[in-house]
């Protein structure tokens, strides 16, 4: 099959799959034949895209927060809230090959394999960043250097480089193999803690590299107005990798009001971020590094994850989906039907549609 | 100019006198050497209190007094267990939960108001039937009806972030007398204290001549203008010479670790004091619980600001013989939706709701009110603010059936006439 040239500008919905609980990480296995998804509802979801077979593997006790597939392997890594990570063979639908009962103090926020498959990395609450060998779950290394929760991990191409970013801002750069603690890179832009705050609010929610490796994207939100209703401005900072300086500040065309929660670059150096908005619909979005204003943009209900299939054109958005009881009660009205809102799992092609598919439709 | 009647209704019954608030109690008692029987004994012979903990905004109930780990609406918390066999409380909780068999905790609360601007007035309020008048906040009220419970100090004092001030707008139609002394930041007033320039002596005759030219211009103004600065003013002065209240060196370290270093701990220990030196109603102000967004990540770190000090609040108010005789609720205008939106919040939701309740009169270890298995609604009938003042108001020793306001001549009931006392909480 020939691939596509990629085409931005006339992106298109080619398939949704639709699910009546919120999920919140979604990915394509590394062979581009599953998507696993996870989220509300406790349970792990593993669609087989030829024949949409869906399967739900049963064993976290609470929100799944972060998942990763193996990069050669058939096993997909899931973790949750209570700092548990299952490991699952998901074309067997058994039960997890094995589980590691503590991987954080509370919430597993990221997740990620090295693209050698030699290590699975953790991160999330207790601000330790925690290193497993994937094959059996026994721990490997921790990394200490954190002040407060981590959101997000990201991994340089060549395989040489770990980053990890923090709620205060902070993304740290370490060695894969000897750990040690290379620099911190600053984007405390994306936090805020106004003298009124209760708390603290944003981070670095997001990291994602070029392909190349030059550059470094991260996501989050800046001047969050408050630590209630938290609306913030959605902000990408790129980084030059070697220099580790800023070189640009990304924002949105339209009215969104929550963090970049993930990150992809496409193989023309094209980067795709997704944000939230309350009650309304939100946006992707798609940057030109030569440009701080976004090339495009498709609105689309509020998206946690992105995930980019091994072909370079296929483009995963876990969406939000109203079930249209949202919003301020009283909801007396609602009481006979009242249902927590649900996920369309949306994968948009990158490329120009088909002149036949243009005519089916 | 025609001369104003002392006040719009007519009565003398809204003098709170310098007098009778100047009282003595047999003696001034630094704070500091109070030893915890004779504070016990004090209030048992000048009356009860209450500390109001208001989480303005709406905290979640999911998030704190109903977990709820099975219900479709249920946030990624653990559910821990309580010192009451069988209750569960969200992990956010743990203090509060080693300390549930001392309070109630009301889960069927059904309020009617989905709004921030109408909520929050109508829940400290009481939601009266309408009279046409606008009625006291809680504090005004209590301060109305059972007065000062030391008169060497103001009846109503409520700690909250940002400034302070007198502020009289809660008193409705009772009279800006009936206000609140607020404490920005839990701080006293700033001109507590008397420069040493001025003697005690030369301070009290500026008092007298201050006194002499409100009378003339009261006499061609409205009273009640002339009482809210004079109020203030007396409050002033009697805080002056109770400045050891907000002398933090007398508290320990341990004292103030087990309540926290935010606002909202540090505020709580303040209301303490001000229950130990004998303020009748405290209410403490938390603002920016309302999590529209990021619901999760927030209650993780607000929640735990007000189970450390609450519980801190609850075991100290009994080690001193003070919580038979002191009543604190934990509350906020409504709770939050069990549906989560697109920014990972719950909205607003007064459907189904929590309180938590300790002290005078309240029952030791209830959990009271059936919702639907879910959490999203009462199963049965649930209880209005309404009932909550008639609880509060009973437990206080004041009838709400018998005790009423007179405003222009008419009498007011002082607490929704439909509304009765929630008797599964009393003891």
């Amino acid at each position: 099959m020939n691939i596509p040239s990629l085409n931005i500008k006339e992106s298109w919905v080619a398939r949704e799959l639709k699910h009546d609980r919120q999920l919140f990480r979604a990915q394509f296995s590394s062979d581009g034949k599953f998507i696993a998804a996870g989220g509300q509802d406790k349970l792990v979801y593993v669609w087989e895209l030829e024949g949409e077979k869906k399967t739900a593997f049963n064993a976290h006790k609470t929100w799944v927060s972060s998942l990763t597939f193996h990069p050669r392997e058939k096993h997909l890594f899931t973790a949750d809230y209570l700092g548990v990570i299952h490991c699952w063979n998901y074309e067997a639908n058994s039960k997890p090959q094995w589980t590691i009962s503590n991987a954080d103090r509370d919430n597993v926020r990221a997740l990620i394999v090295t693209p050698d498959g030699k290590y699975l990395i953790s991160a999330g609450d207790d601000a330790i960043i925690k290193v497993w060998n994937p094959a059996n779950g026994k721990p490997v290394a921790q990394l200490e250097g954190h002040k407060e929760c981590i959101f997000s991990l990201a991994v340089s191409p060549d395989g040489k480089h770990l980053v990890s970013g923090d709620l205060f801002g902070s993304v740290l750069q370490w060695n894969i193999g000897d750990w040690k603690p290379v620099r911190k890179l600053d984007a405390k832009i994306l936090h805020t803690r106004l003298d009124n705050f209760i708390a603290d609010v944003g981070g670095v929610r997001s990291l994602a590299f070029s392909k190349n490796g030059k550059l470094l994207a991260v996501g989050g939100m800046k001047e969050a107005k408050s630590n209630a209703f938290c609306p913030g401005k959605p902000t990408v900072l790129i980084f030059d990798w070697a220099s580790g300086k800023q070189k640009n500040e990304l924002g949105i065309k339209g009215k969104s009001d929550g963090p970049f929660n993930a990150l992809r670059f496409l193989d023309d150096g094209t980067l795709i971020g997704h944000t939230e908005i309350l009650h309304a619909n939100s946006e992707l979005t798609f940057w030109k590094m030569d440009a701080p204003n976004p090339l495009h943009s498709i609105t689309n209900g509020s998206a946690y994850d992105l995930s980019l299939h091994p072909d370079g054109r296929q483009l995963l958005v876990p969406t939000y989906v109203s079930g249209g009881a949202s919003g301020n009660g009283a909801r007396k009205q609602h009481r006979e039907k009242y249902d927590p809102n649900g996920t369309n799992l949306k994968i948009f092609n990158l490329f120009a549609k088909p002149p036949e598919e243009e005519k089916e439709n | 100019m025609e001369k104003l009647p002392p006040y719009a209704c007519g009565s003398s019954e809204h003098g709170m006198s310098r007098r009778r608030m100047l009282g003595t109690l047999g003696g001034a008692i630094g704070f500091g050497s109070l030893l915890q029987p004779t504070i016990a004994e004090q209030i048992r012979n000048h009356g009860k209190r209450v500390c109001l903990i208001w989480l303005d905004g709406g905290v979640s109930q999911y998030e704190s007094w109903h977990p709820l780990p099975e219900s479709k609406f249920a946030g990624p918390f653990r559910s821990i267990k309580t010192s009451i066999p069988g209750i569960h409380f969200s992990e956010l909780m743990p203090h509060t939960a080693k300390i549930a068999h001392k309070i109630s905790v009301i889960r069927s609360m059904e309020t009617k108001d989905p709004n921030h601007s109408s909520g929050v007035p109508r829940v400290q309020r009481g939601d009266p039937l309408d009279r046409g008048v606008d009625y006291p906040y809680l504090g005004s009220a209590i301060a109305k009806l059972a007065g000062p419970a030391n008169p060497e100090l103001p009846p109503y004092v409520w700690i909250k972030p940002g400034n302070g001030g007198f502020i009289h707008r809660e008193a409705g139609f009772l009279g800006s007398k009936y206000g609140a002394l607020a404490l920005g930041d839990g701080k006293p007033p700033v001109h507590i204290h008397r420069p040493d320039s001025i003697s005690a002596e030369i301070d009290d005759a500026r008092n007298v001549l201050r006194q002499k030219v409100n009378e003339r211009f009261k006499a061609y103004r409205h009273a009640s203008e002339i009482d809210a600065y004079e109020t203030s003013f007396d409050l002033a002065r009697q805080l002056m010479a109770r400045k050891d209240i907000f002398d933090d060196t007398k508290l320990s370290a341990k004292d103030q670790d087990r309540y926290g270093s935010h606002p909202l701990g540090r505020h709580i220990l303040r209301a303490r004091q001000l229950l130990e030196a004998g303020v009748r109603f405290v209410k403490v102000n938390s603002y920016h619980w309302d999590t529209h967004g990021d619901n999760f990540n927030m209650s993780q770190r607000l929640v735990p600001q007000v189970d450390q000090p609450f519980a801190a609040l609850i075991n100290d108010l009994e080690d001193r013989g003070m919580l038979d005789h002191t009543l604190v609720i934990v509350m906020s205008e409504f709770g939050r939706t069990p549906i989560i939106n697109s920014r990972l919040g719950r909205d607003h939701w007064p459907d189904c709701w929590s309180i938590g309740l300790a002290g005078c009169g309240i029952k030791h270890g209830a959990v009271i009110g059936k919702t639907t298995k879910d959490g999203a609604f009462v199963d049965g009938e649930g209880y209005d603010i309404g009932h909550l003042f008639h609880t509060i108001f009973t437990l206080l020793d004041i009838n709400p059936r018998k005790t009423n306001y007179r405003h222009k001549g008419q009498k007011l009931a002082i607490a929704n006439d439909e509304c009765e006392p929630i008797k599964e909480v009393m003891m």
